[in-house]
């Protein structure tokens, strides 16, 4: 019952992530591979924030994104005068520097080691520590993350976002301001990314660069491409098939010590299968035509 | 001082060598393959398995790893690449590909080969000591067979036959369809030697230093990076490049500290993308 219930949380934290990350790829059609490094800075920022400072759970959460979001406005300023391959060259850049800072800023990370004992959250009296308690934040949180996802789409902002991926100079021709969209963006697909990362350090109590990795980003990437990108429902079905597949193999008794290897595998290769016969994904519209911004 | 010339000398040999088998990759198929890190990583892990598992004698498994690596990119092309492209898919559609191969194929490695360290070359490596400067033999190697496969590139690209048929593909692959140029097979040829440099730059990093199942991506970026600042359209201006990033990089872990290089050439990278757009020496 419990690892049902885990399985489940780690479906609600990837759905977060993809949402997010669905609204710079699918919605703005602007490929980014540092969605891990938010990730990472939300959860760090959350573990630092209550092991050193004993801040209560619903002020990490609030900090933490705003960390998170002024990081993504660093990404937004390149996106405007970067271009196609360029930017994604950008994005895994700022993935390296801020694994490195990870890693390496021993004081305030705690290096390769992590950070552990982050204490398990408090709001409002409610202490949260049994698994289905912390299903029930991490559903109230990504329902949240949907919701908002769902109005930004709908409003004139989302409309203008979908015009920048159809063709950036035509939208700015229309007098849209280009830069601040793009770095909008940014920012609250940042915020909500550290979100899904507040979540994880205080779930899991244990933070370490390892988790926040390229091949992280990549796995991100996967779960909004595989399961549609530039469609609301398509990340919340990306992360519930490429969370649970590799759950599946458990039960079929591979050796742990490659079950690391055939996951990582496993979402490579959807990754490719789907480039090649349904690159809009699962149940995605579009049949992710970024080139347009590069015109 | 003169050691610390010949330290960005060799990194910068390094570079130089994967960047050069990228960019000819690149010019033709105008996205950033990175997989391109794995056949890089591969090179080594070829020549470990034929030198150190089947214990071939090393004439022999060097020239075999390289060929199988060389192999291996130009099946990629065909089987991954080619079917994608004719379906009309787009360049970063290609690119999330080979993200997504990049990723099978290093776990592949590390499944085969599992994750510890290894290395090629056998017992004690040799040095060579003159006016008080240090540098192995395995870098004395990297160092020349770079300048001579480089310097073979760019006599490739300037005389040979199908050197100026890619540099047609890369200017207009429309154009250079019109004249009867084939252009997959120019992209085959593209991939071949590419991933024949890049598996030769893997052996010898390999051999001066160790290996490991993700060896490749972080000299990949730094070739893309080096790629970047120098411009696709001459060598010249990817040896310059080579040689910035090299002394930046040296000058950058000597104040700041070897865990902080990819930092530093990202940095590097991100204030020239932003501060100079087209590349350095574009005509």
């Amino acid at each position: 019952m419990e690892y049902l219930l885990h399985v489940l949380i780690m479906i609600c934290i990837y759905a977060i992530l993809a949402q997010s990350l669905n609204l710079v790829i699918g919605y703005t059609g602007l490929l980014s591979i540092a969605h891990a490094a938010f990730y990472g800075i939300g959860a760090y920022s959350a573990a630092i924030m209550s092991l050193k400072l004993e801040t209560p759970f619903l002020l990490n959460l609030v900090c933490a994104g705003g960390i998170s979001s002024l990081a993504g406005a660093l990404i937004g300023f390149p996106s405007l005068r970067v271009k196609g391959d360029y930017f994604v060259i950008v994005t895994f850049g700022f993935q390296v520097i801020v694994f490195g800072i990870l890693n390496n800023w021993f004081f305030f990370t705690g290096g390769p080691m992590g950070l552990p004992g982050i204490p398990q959250p408090v709001i409002f009296g409610w202490h949260i520590s049994s698994h289905i308690e912390f299903l029930t934040l991490a559903g109230v949180l990504a329902s949240v993350v949907f919701l908002i996802s769902h109005r930004i789409i709908k409003s004139p902002f989302g409309r203008i976002l979908q015009a920048i991926r159809e063709d950036e100079v035509f939208a700015l021709a229309a007098g849209k301001n280009i830069a601040a969209y793009k770095v909008s963006v940014f920012m609250v697909s940042s915020a909500m990314a550290a979100i899904a990362g507040v979540i994880y350090a205080h779930y899991i109590s244990f933070v370490d660069p390892t988790s926040f990795t390229v091949m992280e980003s990549i796995f991100i990437i996967s779960i909004v491409i595989i399961g549609g990108a530039g469609s609301l429902w398509g990340p919340v079905i990306g992360a519930i098939v490429l969370v649970t597949l590799p759950e599946l193999l458990r039960f079929i008794g591979l050796p742990s010590s490659i079950a690391a290897n055939i996951r990582q595998i496993l979402y490579g290769g959807l990754l490719v299968a789907f480039m090649m016969w349904r690159p809009q994904g699962l149940v995605g519209k579009f049949r992710f035509r970024l080139e347009n911004a590069k015109k | 001082m003169l050691q610390l010339a010949i330290n960005i000398l060799v990194t910068a040999s390094n570079m130089l060598l994967l960047a050069v088998s990228f960019m000819l990759i690149y010019r033709a198929v105008k996205f950033f393959h990175f997989a391109h890190g794995i056949i890089f990583a591969w090179g080594a892990f070829f020549a470990y398995m034929f030198y150190k598992m089947l214990n071939l004698p090393i004439a022999l498994a060097i020239p075999l790893a390289i060929l199988a690596a060389g192999l291996s990119g130009v099946l990629i092309e065909i089987i991954i690449y080619q079917p994608m492209r004719k379906k009309g898919s787009t360049g970063l559609v290609l690119l999330l590909a080979s993200l997504g191969l990049y990723t099978v194929l290093q776990n592949v490695i590390s499944m085969s080969f599992h994750d510890s360290t290894k290395s090629i070359h056998s017992g004690q490596i040799s040095n060579v000591q003159f006016a008080g400067v240090y540098i192995t033999t395995a870098q004395i190697i990297a160092l020349i067979s770079s300048v001579v496969l480089v310097a073979f590139v760019g006599l490739f690209l300037q005389k040979n036959k199908f050197g100026i048929t890619l540099r047609a593909v890369s200017n207009s692959t429309y154009l250079a369809k019109i004249s009867g140029i084939s252009v997959s097979k120019t992209y085959i040829v593209a991939f071949a030697i590419g991933s024949t440099l890049a598996s030769i730059a893997g052996i010898l990093v390999a051999y001066d230093v160790d290996m490991t199942p993700t060896m490749g991506m972080s000299p990949l970026m730094m070739a893309v990076v080096v790629m970047i600042i120098g411009g696709t359209n001459r060598i010249s201006g990817i040896i310059i490049a080579s040689a910035l990033l090299s002394v930046l990089l040296h000058i950058g872990t000597w104040y700041i500290g070897m865990q902080w290089q990819e930092a530093i050439v990202f940095g590097g990278l991100v204030v020239f993308l932003l501060f100079r757009p087209k590349q350095l020496l574009a005509k």
